[in-house]
């Protein structure tokens, strides 16, 4: 046993002592609006810790030519039609947003990452059909699968969660939670500052730590027996998290109800993807008669609680630096 | 006075094997991690290798389930590790592809192999498509990370799909297993046949 409990502290050491990022932007956002039939500017917009210029460079569709100074793109008749790509995407940046806003007044955003560098652009909206709110769909998938913390906190709550219908409503109920917040933040109905809002959602995966614990020693508290009534209260919390993720890009306000609905989509999903994966996995062992040694059994326990408190720890410190 | 300098060793050897957790969103737009996942959905002889020992583990019951569960992400992760170190052991496609068409086959035939000889086979299938991925992965820039993500994609996979298989009734719901092992068969055949004539 002791030599379990010192792997245990190494493992939990190495990835205490690992930078772990959460909600660092590593997604850019480009502002391309025409100026008349023939030409457009474009600046970066949004971008994490490197600015994105130093990144990454656009190039533009065959027949358009940019005035770096300016910042300005001329383009021949055909306008800006052809495709586009980002040079450079991929490394410090996984994905770019690109927002196109045309003279007559309609907008686009599109999403170009790694794996798709490339962009079919349109000569003026009406011609593209396929674009607008529908990229943030992707957006909320993104969001909630790099948003470890979100994730940990769903397994928290798996962990505590023993019977069916109480899982439904729990999950359920983090559902209507953070789609409320996220509907609220999104249309400036309410506001939370992003350091506490972090340090907050740290310290609902902490809480969730103890519980589990509990759980295993068959004691009871109030979340074990309520555990739906926790989601709520913390999904609330964590519905601005969410925001976040559409804050930091802005939406054109046209687009706010659809995009804010995919967007939620999008998290959903992720987020049901998880918890069906892990169902089925726990299904799994069982079906197979797995019987794992006691640490591991505790094991996501254990990382539930660790990441809690080092999150925690560094997100409170970050705002106290912040007030200091 | 043993027990601290044991514990600061402990400490130090903990700093340095930790590596820094980036997300870096080169293929899926999701994280090395999950392009390691990726790789697997998409590298149709990785992932037709990955049914294939899935279900047999399952025909042979819990036991050999269990077995292949284990002996399959290690052995990958271990060909892995090989492979992204001397890139030139892994020009294989002919053994790529005898690996799934034989499991495919063995599937098929609900061949009563024992539970080592699943292991067994589980350990040899799963170096030698390690060694084929750590050797294109690593020149393409994945880390470890991403070998990470489709040793826990094959993890996931084996012990859902053997679970299932070991849970099914008698009846059709057996033979639907072994023809699906049929086709794993059949795409081997026809890709050995494409590898002679090319």
């Amino acid at each position: 046993m002791n030599l379990w409990r010192r792997v245990f502290f190494l493992i939990t050491l190495a990835i205490a002592s690992s930078a772990a990022v959460a909600h660092e932007m590593t997604m850019a956002e480009m502002e391309l609006r025409q100026l008349s039939r023939t030409e457009f500017q474009w600046q970066w917009t949004a971008s994490g810790n490197r600015p994105a210029g130093e990144e990454m460079t656009p190039v533009w569709p065959e027949g358009c030519s940019e005035e770096r100074e300016n910042n300005l793109v001329r383009c021949s008749e055909a306008a800006l039609g052809g495709k586009m790509s980002i040079k450079g995407i991929g490394k410090s940046y996984s994905a770019a947003m690109i927002k196109f806003y045309w003279l007559d007044g309609q907008s686009r955003a599109y999403t170009v990452s790694g794996s798709q560098p490339n962009l079919r652009l349109y000569a003026a909206a009406d011609d593209d059909a396929r674009g607008g709110p529908w990229t943030y769909l992707h957006l909320g998938i993104e969001h909630i699968l790099l948003g470890v913390d979100h994730l940990l906190f769903v397994l928290g709550l798996l962990l505590i969660v023993g019977r069916r219908w109480m899982l439904v409503k729990t999950i359920s109920a983090f559902t209507v939670a953070h789609s409320i917040t996220l509907g609220a933040a999104t249309f400036g109905i309410a506001h939370v500052a992003p350091l506490p809002l972090n340090a907050s959602i740290a310290l609902s995966i902490l809480f969730l730590g103890p519980e589990i614990v509990r759980c295993w020693r068959g004691e009871t508290s109030f979340t074990i027996r309520h555990p739906w009534v926790v989601a709520f209260a913390f999904g609330l919390l964590h519905g601005f998290g969410f925001a976040s993720g559409l804050a930091q890009l802005g939406l054109p306000s046209e687009e706010i109800p659809l995009a804010l609905l995919l967007f939620n989509v999008g998290v959903e999903i992720g987020q049901l993807g998880f918890v069906i994966g892990i169902l089925m996995l726990a299904r799994a062992f069982r079906l197979t008669e797995m019987h794992w040694p006691k640490l591991m059994e505790r094991l996501p326990g254990y990382v539930v609680g660790t990441l809690g408190a080092f999150w925690t720890i560094q997100r409170v410190g970050m705002l106290l630096r912040s007030v200091i | 006075m043993r027990r601290v300098v044991g514990r600061i060793v402990l400490a130090l050897a903990g700093v340095a094997v930790a590596l820094p957790v980036n997300a870096h969103l080169v293929e899926t737009g999701f994280g090395e991690f999950y392009d390691g996942i990726a790789h697997v959905a998409v590298t149709p002889s990785d992932l037709l290798v990955v049914v294939a020992l899935a279900l047999l583990a399952g025909q042979r019951g819990i036991v050999a389930a269990r077995y292949a569960v284990f002996a399959l992400p290690i052995a990958w992760f271990v060909g892995g590790f090989i492979g992204a170190r001397w890139p030139a052991l892994a020009a294989m496609p002919l053994l790529t592809t005898l690996t799934f068409g034989v499991a495919g086959a063995l599937v098929a035939l609900n061949f009563k192999l024992r539970q080592l000889g699943v292991a067994a086979l589980a350990i040899g299938a799963g170096v030698v498509h390690g060694l084929v991925n750590g050797a294109t992965m690593a020149p393409a820039g994945a880390s470890s990370l991403a070998l990470g993500g489709v040793v826990s994609a094959i993890f996931c996979v084996t012990a859902i799909l053997s679970a299932e298989v070991c849970a099914l009734p008698k009846g059709w719901p057996q033979i639907v297993v072994r023809v699906a092992g049929s086709w794993i068969a059949a795409a081997g055949l026809l890709m050995i046949g494409w590898l002679s004539v090319s």
